[in-house]
């Protein structure tokens, strides 16, 4: 499946994994769904969502139409 | 803990975690009934459990060295080439589809998944249930088996490179039911290989591999809240350097065994473990 309306789509959802990365890493801003709540940083989530967004933009790659 | 439960823990979660019968079963269930007198609801134990997974870890990476070379080598090509041109570079993405269901589902259900870590009659229930799931898995697999002998009956199936990625996803998403104590991270996942049309062989091949991103992400995560809790630490690593051992000749094992061996006597030892384990703790002998 490759277009680029598919590509620029994963690559947003890249920087928005990556924003969510952040926001965890700072804490206090985010809910963890866990018993722990929101205070403090969440390193673990963080390192998800940074990871995440690298499969995100690692997928928009392969979904980019390439020049034969 | 003392330095002899920590190197029986270390040889049982060791030898258990890639055999299809749930080493986290096996590490919640034995010291119930030895009586020992830790507590697995201990802040520890869960660290404790992964350090000895890192031993795990360790022993796969050092047996599929070779193949771990290729698999990063492959994924940075392919995903800034934006293509796949051969079987490594398929893999290391399957990997990746194939990692992603068990991380999030890991991080996001992390308390709820520790609590279960007290309780050794759900690790027993649950380890019959995993019995069951072998069980199906062999059943689902006969039919669609053809031919006659073991060996033409296996060529069929393909290996692992040529797994689909929604199946890599679903086997994935499978890997993330073995953090209940009693289900089998490597009977899940061979199963679902099965399932997905590999051979056996490969099934397990692909589990193992599938096993080590995941393991050393949650020792990356786990492992210092041991440090930082003023448990005996040597002794421990001990345990650990012991599982490690016992993981690699295991898999050793495994990977001959399922040349052409099936799950099915796994399966029959999980439902008698668990059962057998209900009884005990019921009558408290």
């Amino acid at each position: 499946m490759r277009s680029n309306t598919v590509a620029v789509g994963l690559g947003v959802l890249g920087i928005i994994f990556v924003i969510v990365a952040i926001l965890y890493a700072i804490g206090g801003v985010l809910p963890t769904f866990t018993s722990s709540g929101v205070a403090g940083p969440h390193y673990k989530h963080a390192i998800l969502f940074a990871v995440l967004a690298v499969a995100s933009f690692v997928a928009a790659n392969f979904a980019r139409p390439k020049i034969a | 803990m003392n330095l002899a439960q920590a190197l029986f823990m270390g040889l049982l979660q060791g030898a258990s975690e890639l055999f299809p019968v749930s080493s986290l079963g096996h590490a919640v269930l034995v010291p119930s009934l030895l009586h020992w007198r830790f507590k697995q609801s201990d802040p520890s134990f869960v660290p404790f459990l992964v350090l000895l997974h890192l031993g795990t870890a360790t022993a796969l990476l050092i047996l599929y060295r070779a193949q771990w070379v290729e698999i990063t080598r492959g994924f940075f090509t392919a995903a800034i080439r934006g293509q796949m041109r051969n079987d490594s570079e398929r893999l290391a993405m399957l990997l990746l589809v194939g990692t992603l269901p068990a991380a999030a589902l890991g991080v996001f259900l992390e308390s709820r998944i520790k609590s279960l870590f007290a309780s050794p009659y759900e690790a027993a229930g649950l380890l019959v249930l995993n019995g069951l799931l072998m069980l199906s898995f062999e059943v689902l697999r006969r039919r669609r088996e053809r031919g006659t002998s073991r060996e033409e009956q296996e060529s069929h199936f393909a290996s692992a490179e040529r797994i689909s990625f929604r199946a890599a996803a679903i086997v994935g998403a499978c890997q993330a039911l073995a953090f209940l104590p009693g289900i089998s991270r490597s009977g899940i996942t061979i199963g679902g290989g099965l399932v997905a049309g590999l051979r056996h062989e490969e099934a397990a091949r692909f589990s193992f591999l599938l096993a080590t991103p995941v393991i050393l992400g949650a020792g990356v995560v786990e492992v210092p809240q041991l440090f930082s809790s003023g448990v005996p630490v040597g002794e421990y690593v001990a345990g650990a350097v012991l599982s490690g051992i016992a993981a690699y000749a295991s898999a050793r094992f495994l990977l001959r065994y399922f040349r052409s061996g099936r799950l099915d006597p796994y399966g029959w030892y999980c439902i008698a473990a668990g059962l057998s384990g209900l009884a005990l703790l019921h009558f408290s002998l």
